[in-house]
């Protein structure tokens, strides 16, 4: 490929010969205007560019014919242009670039089916590329030709993958061309059958027979016809002459079909096709389920030479086929969902066998993809097998070596696991398809004594990031802690030596160190992740995470500072909930009249990012056995938590006053977790009596306080003196209220009293600290209001000091 | 464009507004829907159940374009399906049946992919979680169900599992009149509301009741504040009730625990309730046939369409 800037330059030079002055100026303002649009537009004129000089110094048959059309395509570069640009001012332009571009097409089909240099056809490819991505209705007449030369070629398998992957694109925009469904099912179901052919040719005696009709089964529903064949040369003279000639599998004809499907499923299309779904998974099951061992009723007809070969094409046949199955996943979205099971299934059973370091990182892309596209579902029938896998590429032998000498990444790390020690050296990590190709390596059983690639455990991570993000809160009791707690080993261990730093590391490769710093960062988003995602009890390793995550912040200027940086914030709500008020309903904040509305100070959130993750085992239990007893009657279980809280002696109470009471039943028995049994003590040595409570409370509960809390109970105290009959009208109220309510009311009360000891124990058992103090302030309002009903209700003035000796005898209980 | 879509158990068409504007867009022709009925396919089209008398033995589901005011496609369920919901790419429906049944129908190719027992009793709503892997499901026997597509579609896992649903929550006594599901796949919060005057929050990863709310009439809508801090309960007395979640609920407790406030415009009972969170706007249907527009902030009404004597509304953006 040429460079950008020699792109821009001939570009230039193109455009200025082929205008006149008029429109050359326009051109050349627009470019100044808009450079990423000029940008844009140079770039797709490089193919063009590309051919336009094959054809001028390629054979000297072709020159002739290569400058009478230089006009033509001097045109289209131009009208591709507008094209894009600004279509909607010309829409001339258009028509006519379709005109010509259909005249530029039949020289093209004839250089493609001529022999020739394989850089003619290269250039041919490119120009045809062009034409039907701009010019898709100029090749409309030619379909059928266009779909044979480029088929045949194809077919060959004689050309490197460049070219190949050229022609790949041609024939995956062709139909494109006409521009509906019956044409794009059409060319998938030929290259699907194509495939399908080729492979049964290539994978005689390391399959089952049966395999071999289970795609077409599926494409061609019995009773239908055949379609012609692709390219309308039937596939064995083509491909079985290809085979023989070069005595080689006919991979790379089947890699470029499979792009050639794959661009299909994820380039855009006029309408909507229907894609023949379960036949592509069928083949990309075909693909993968083959692994090189031999039935051994099959041992006999099969050479080791043949054996051989097929296995060195294993990998790269593989690979191809996980990006079928990535495209499936891209192309068809939601649509997927009734074959998610079987997607799932196929990704687990392959990733318990494969070890290629290449396949696995595709793998993990796989699980990713599956995982943010489908959500929680997914991710609880994923989980147990990314956990197993990731545990085992992140714990795998030598771990420690590995990752934490600087000098042992690098493309060494990258060895790949070689069963059979072939003769062929390594590929490295990142190998383009012809390396691939060398790298020969049957897919085997993990073996848990290798070391995993770097890059592979980068890939892991990711993924587990993902599953913590996705499905970090679901179903994921068994697993949650052995992830939680390797995440944190893999983290330090990454961290141990120091931080990844170009300046630091100029003994090394640029590449190892930079793929040092991925590792880095992944670990640590990782660990992010798992400090964020819901769960039931506090992040375990929070402390030493704080640690790593402010040691990285230090290195200031690199890319994992920035990292740490926000890692920070983003934890800053573990540690400091935040239950801010809201903006739009002032009114929950002028209603602080009512006293005895503030024995529920309830400032907490009942979930969400505190609550939810500050569950205690205690208050499980308690829940877990209210669920027990619970026979799906409401009534009933409100009745049964009453008993439960009979502890509390109201019973001798008349019925107004036990209602009127409910509320501090939730509050005696918070006072009972022993975090906060010290601060109500304290303040229950408080004599009883009203006017000691005025000042005292205040400066005792004080010291306990968060700023918070010092708010409320000054707001408390300071309301009390003002809203005592309030208070005293209110029993009355809630009384109405609930009797207006079903026809149980004190069942109700319970139930709120119920939900509220909920909330009261998750507070608990998230802050102790501020629970403390909510339940001190709790207590206040209580004997307030205690007090208050003591001044004002005569009724039951004697039943009052009961109560208030009661919560005393509770705590101590 | 926003637009406020809403229909009526009595023939009055889909009325169509745009919410910024207030105009009022093309009216689609013959519709009757019962609660839950009207649903935007993917923003592409939309989907209503029809109310049919009752000795009708099949559904019927008229299918309008956006374009056209006349229903372009229908469709003859097995039985009468009464709540529908569509996934957010538009690329399933699912309806709930009178039997108790759920259908889940591919929009690509119409075909009815899956057909499951839900519940012993009607299907009354219906609701896709945000990933689209949840459908949640209320029932005239006061059950809520939490369906995962997944093993539905998993025929393996299926016959290994004792049961379809992944949770069943079976607290409410009364058939159930709203669903909504909060932010947030797996660790979400479920609301429910019953004609047991109750509200219930339950916590998806936890599959346990959190909250319990009384309020003082029967709630048929419920919709849910973006930020979770608190949801707008609707009820058969006219108010919208707003209940606290996320929020400090000081209570002030005229309505009772957890309640922090009302809008309320002395109107007939709210029959839906829809959140446009773009323009953060809450929207009301009522039985007196008005849509009403609220500015939560503020709680006044800004824009009232009139649509038929009775109505429920959905609001949503195309």
């Amino acid at each position: 490929m040429l460079g950008k800037r020699e792109d821009k330059e001939e570009a230039t030079f193109l455009s200025s010969t082929s205008y006149d002055g008029k429109f050359h100026s326009f051109q050349l303002h627009s470019w100044v205007l808009r450079p990423s649009a000029f940008w844009v537009e140079s770039l797709k004129v490089v193919p063009l560019v590309i051919c336009l000089s094959f054809l001028l110094h390629s054979a000297g048959a072709c020159n002739h014919f290569c400058f009478s059309c230089f006009y033509f395509v001097i045109e289209i570069v131009s009208n591709s242009k507008f094209n894009t640009q600004r279509l909607a001012r010309f829409p001339n332009v258009k028509k006519d670039g379709t005109l010509l571009a259909g005249k530029l097409i039949q020289p093209v089909l004839k250089l493609l089916n001529d022999d020739s240099v394989e850089a003619v056809w290269e250039g041919a490819a490119s120009l045809l590329y062009t034409i039907i991505t701009f010019f898709p209705a100029a090749i409309h007449h030619y379909y059928d030709r266009a779909e044979a030369a480029i088929a045949s070629k194809i077919l060959s398998g004689k050309y490197s993958t460049r070219t190949l992957k050229k022609l790949g694109y041609c024939l995956a925009l062709l139909p494109k061309s006409k521009g509906d469904e019956d044409s794009w099912s059409l060319m998938m179901q030929k290259i699907l059958l194509s495939i399908n052919d080729l492979l049964n040719d290539a994978f005689q005696g390391v399959e089952e027979e049966a395999k071999s009709d289970e795609v077409r089964r599926l494409l061609v529903p019995p009773g239908k016809d055949l379609p012609s064949p692709l390219g309308h040369t039937p596939l064995e003279s083509a491909s079985h002459e290809a085979t023989r000639s070069s005595e080689r599998l006919p991979a790379s004809t089947v890699s470029t079909l499979i792009f050639c499907c794959c661009k299909m499923l994820t380039s855009s299309y006029p309408i909507q096709v229907t894609a023949p779904i379960r036949a592509m998974l069928a083949l990309v099951e075909r693909l993968l389920m083959v692994d090189g061992s031999l039935p051994h009723t099959m041992l006999p007809f099969m050479t080791a030479m043949q054996h051989e070969l097929i296995c060195s094409e294993l990998p790269v046949l593989h690979a191809h086929a996980l990006e079928l199955l990535i495209a499936i996943i891209k192309g068809m979205r939601r649509q997927l969902l009734p074959h998610a099971a079987y997607v799932v299934r196929l990704v687990t059973r392959y990733f318990r066998r494969c070890a290629l370091p290449e396949l696995r990182i595709k793998l993990y892309s796989i699980t990713r993809m599956l995982l943010i596209s489908m959500g929680v579902g997914m991710a609880i029938y994923l989980a147990p097998d990314v956990i197993d896998n990731a545990i085992n590429d992140l714990n795998s032998f030598g771990d420690e070596d590995v990752e934490t000498s600087p000098t042992n990444i690098g493309p060494s790390t990258g060895a790949l696991p070689q069963p059979s020690n072939r003769k062929r050296k390594h590929g490295t990590k990142t190998g383009s398809p012809e390396e691939k190709q060398t790298i020969s390596s049957e897919v085997e059983p993990l073996n848990p004594h290798q070391t995993t690639p770097i890059t592979v455990k980068i890939a892991a991570l990711d993924t587990l990031e993902v599953l913590l993000t996705v499905g970090g809160a679901s179903k994921s009791e068994s697993w949650r802690s052995r992830i939680d707690s390797l995440l944190i080993k893999t983290a330090t261990n990454s961290c141990k030596r120091g931080w990844g730093n170009e300046e630091n590391n100029n003994f090394l490769p640029h590449e190892s160190t930079s793929i040092w710093v991925d590792f880095q960062l992944s670990s640590l988003r990782a660990l992010l992740a798992s400090f964020l995602a819901p769960a039931r009890i506090r992040p375990p390793f929070l402390s030493q995470g704080l640690e790593l995550f402010r040691k990285g912040k230090q290195e200031a200027g690199t890319k994992l500072a920035g990292f740490c940086a926000s890692a920070l914030l983003a934890l800053e709500v573990l540690i400091h909930p935040r239950a801010l008020p809201l903006d739009d309903f002032p009114s929950s904040y002028q209603t602080f009249t009512d006293g005895a509305s503030h024995r529920f100070p309830e400032n907490m959130p009942f979930y969400g990012q505190k609550g939810d993750t500050m569950f205690s085992k205690s208050m499980q239990g308690a829940e877990q056995s209210a669920l027990k007893s619970d026979d799906d009657d409401l009534y009933d279980r409100w009745l049964q938590n009453e008993n439960e809280n009979e502890n509390i002696p109201i019973e001798n109470m008349n019925d107004k006053r036990s209602r009127f009471n409910f509320v501090e039943k939730p509050c005696a028995n918070d006072s009972s977790f022993t975090n906060i049994l010290e601060v109500s003590e304290q303040e229950l040595a408080a004599p009883d009596a009203d006017v000691h409570m005025r000042g005292k409370d205040e400066i005792m509960v004080q010291p306990w306080h968060s700023q918070e809390s010092i708010q409320q109970t000054q707001e408390i105290v300071s309301a009390k003196g003002v809203t005592s009959p309030v208070v005293a009208r209110n029993p009355e109220g809630t009384e109405i209220e609930f009797k207006a309510a079903v026809s149980a009311s004190d069942g109700l009360n319970q139930t709120d009293h119920d939900i509220v000891s909920d909330v009261l124990a998750d507070k608990v058992d998230g802050f102790d600290n501020v629970c403390g103090n909510t339940s001190s302030t709790i207590s206040n309002v209580e004997k307030v209001n205690a007090s208050v009903a003591h001044l004002d209700s005569d009724s039951s003035m004697d039943s009052f000091p009961a109560i208030v000796d009661a919560d005393p005898d509770t705590d101590s209980d | 464009m926003d637009v406020v879509i809403a229909s009526s158990s009595i023939d009055g068409g889909i009325g169509c507004w745009d919410l910024q504007t207030g105009a009022e867009q093309l009216r689609y022709k013959t519709c009757a829907s019962p609660p839950h009925g009207l649903v935007s396919v993917g923003r592409r089209f939309l989907a209503s159940s029809q109310l049919r008398d009752p000795s009708a033995t099949s559904g019927h589901v008229l299918y309008w374009s956006w374009s056209k005011p006349q229903a372009e496609v229908k469709s003859f369920p097995a039985e009468p399906i009464k709540p529908l919901a569509a996934d957010s790419e538009g690329s399933y429906i699912v309806g709930g049946g009178s039997s108790g049944d759920i259908y889940l129908w591919e929009v690509a190719t119409g075909r009815l992919l899956k057909k499951w027992h839900a519940h012993y009793r009607a299907v009354t709503c219906l609701v896709f979680s945000e990933d689209n892997s949840l459908v949640i499901s209320g029932s005239d026997d006061g059950c809520v169900r939490v369906w995962s597509l997944f093993l539905i579609f998993d025929d393996v896992r299926r016959q290994q599992a004792s049961h379809l649903y992944e949770y069943s929550f079976t607290e409410h006594t009364l058939c159930v009149t709203d669903i909504i599901m909060g932010y947030g796949g797996g660790s979400a919060i479920i609301v429910s509301a019953s004609e047991d005057r109750t509200c219930k929050v339950w916590s998806l990863s936890r599959g346990r009741l959190l909250r319990n709310i009384v309020f003082p009439s029967i709630i048929d809508a419920i919709a849910l504040d973006p930020g979770e801090h608190v949801f707008y309960a609707g009820s058969r007395d006219g108010k919208i009730y707003i209940a606290a979640l996320n929020a400090e609920s000081s209570p002030s407790n005229s309505y009772g625990l957890h309640i922090i406030g009302s809008l309320s415009d002395h109107s007939k009972a709210v029959t839906c309730l829809a959140y446009s969170t773009e323009r953060n706007l809450l929207l009301s249907g009522s039985e007196d046939g008005m849509v009403r527009v609220w500015d939560v902030k503020t709680q006044n009404i800004i824009r009232m369409f009139r649509h038929a004597k009775e109505s429920n509304a959905q609001g949503f953006s195309r």
